[in-house]
């Protein structure tokens, strides 16, 4: 580089962010610096031709409609349990305070019981499958 | 989009409206996508890290300031999460540089069949170029060329002075050419 002009300044230049004074500078430096005017050439190549790579990603969906459930689907699960654990809690308190027959209650709560092991069963079951299932990130 | 819309957008968003957030991930998507995909090499991984970039933001905007600009803030945010992508090596080996969604297109509109055949192999070979660079050397090349972004959001998104800004663009333009000449490819 020339004593006047740095690397710093001639990338300034390039990217149109020197100032008015540095402008000037560097480019009364070009006309008499062939390592400066080289330099100039090359970068200012390199860099047209990456601005000239363009991504056309039209044919990609836009990304908010799986943004929009990743955001708002946490509120709507967060709601279904909490009601679900407050119905559960308050409608077995009731049942079990009632005055039905204890072999009737145990009896029902066996059923309940059950259906609840046998679902989250198999849950945990498709989770793991899912955890190790190859096509899981392949759009449909 | 207006700074002033934006704003009201952001503050929306921030008293839980999630319906608000669409205009501003429209507005985003598409640079920063570009961003991901310059980082990351692959288009899928691109897109992944977009989502999970804008999920991470949603989640942070209450801490966001609403009288700064989103978009710096955002691709800080996205830039963060490319990294990590990277470190994880996930995307290392499987940068492409070639892929149905993705199609390099040459800057100049040439009707010449063998121009904008070499043209292309040109955008191709530095395409692969810019993988082999260095991680820090081409997040700064994908702000400024790919995105033309201006030294201060640069600065804004990499979290550093601007005055470092040129100083990182030199060497990282020097070590493109540097890989460039390994490959044959010498400028102008």
């Amino acid at each position: 580089m020339t004593n006047s002009v740095n690397h710093e300044s001639l990338m300034r230049y390039l990217d149109g962010e020197a100032t008015p004074e540095e402008r000037s500078r560097i480019e009364e430096a070009l006309t008499s610096s062939t390592e400066l005017q080289r330099d100039a050439a090359i970068f200012g190549a390199m860099k047209r031709d990456l601005q000239g790579m363009t991504f056309p990603l039209s044919r990609d969906p836009s990304v908010w409609g799986v943004v929009n459930r990743r955001i708002t689907r946490p509120v709507g699960w967060v709601l279904i349990v909490a009601g679900f654990a407050v119905w559960t809690v308050y409608g077995s308190y009731l049942y079990f305070s009632s005055a039905i027959d204890p072999w009737e209650k145990l009896a029902t709560a066996a059923i309940g019981g059950g259906t609840l092991l046998l679902f989250s069963s198999v849950i945990y079951e498709r989770y793991k499958e899912w955890l190790v299932d190859p096509y899981r990130d392949v759009y449909k | 989009m207006q700074p002033e819309v934006e704003r009201e957008l952001v503050r929306l968003c921030r008293a839980g409206g999630a319906r608000f957030y669409e205009p501003i991930v429209r507005a985003y998507e598409g640079p920063g996508l570009r961003i991901a995909l310059g980082m990351l090499g692959s288009p899928d991984e691109a897109q992944g890290a977009l989502q999970e970039a804008f999920v991470k933001a949603w989640q942070s905007l209450p801490r966001f300031d609403v009288e700064r600009p989103f978009g710096p803030w955002f691709f800080r945010i996205l830039r963060n999460h490319c990294r990590d992508v990277i470190r994880s090596q996930r995307s290392r080996s499987r940068f492409e540089t070639r892929d149905e969604k993705l199609e390099l297109r040459p800057a100049g509109v040439s009707s010449d069949p063998e121009h904008l055949h070499m043209k292309t192999e040109a955008k191709e070979l530095l395409w692969k170029a810019l993988s082999e660079v260095g991680d820090e050397h081409r997040e700064i090349l994908v702000l400024k060329e790919l995105e033309d972004l201006r030294y201060a959001e640069i600065a804004s998104i990499l979290d550093v002075p601007e005055g470092t800004v040129a100083s990182r663009l030199n060497h990282a333009r020097r070590a493109l050419r540097s890989v460039l000449l390994e490959m044959n490819v010498e400028y102008p």
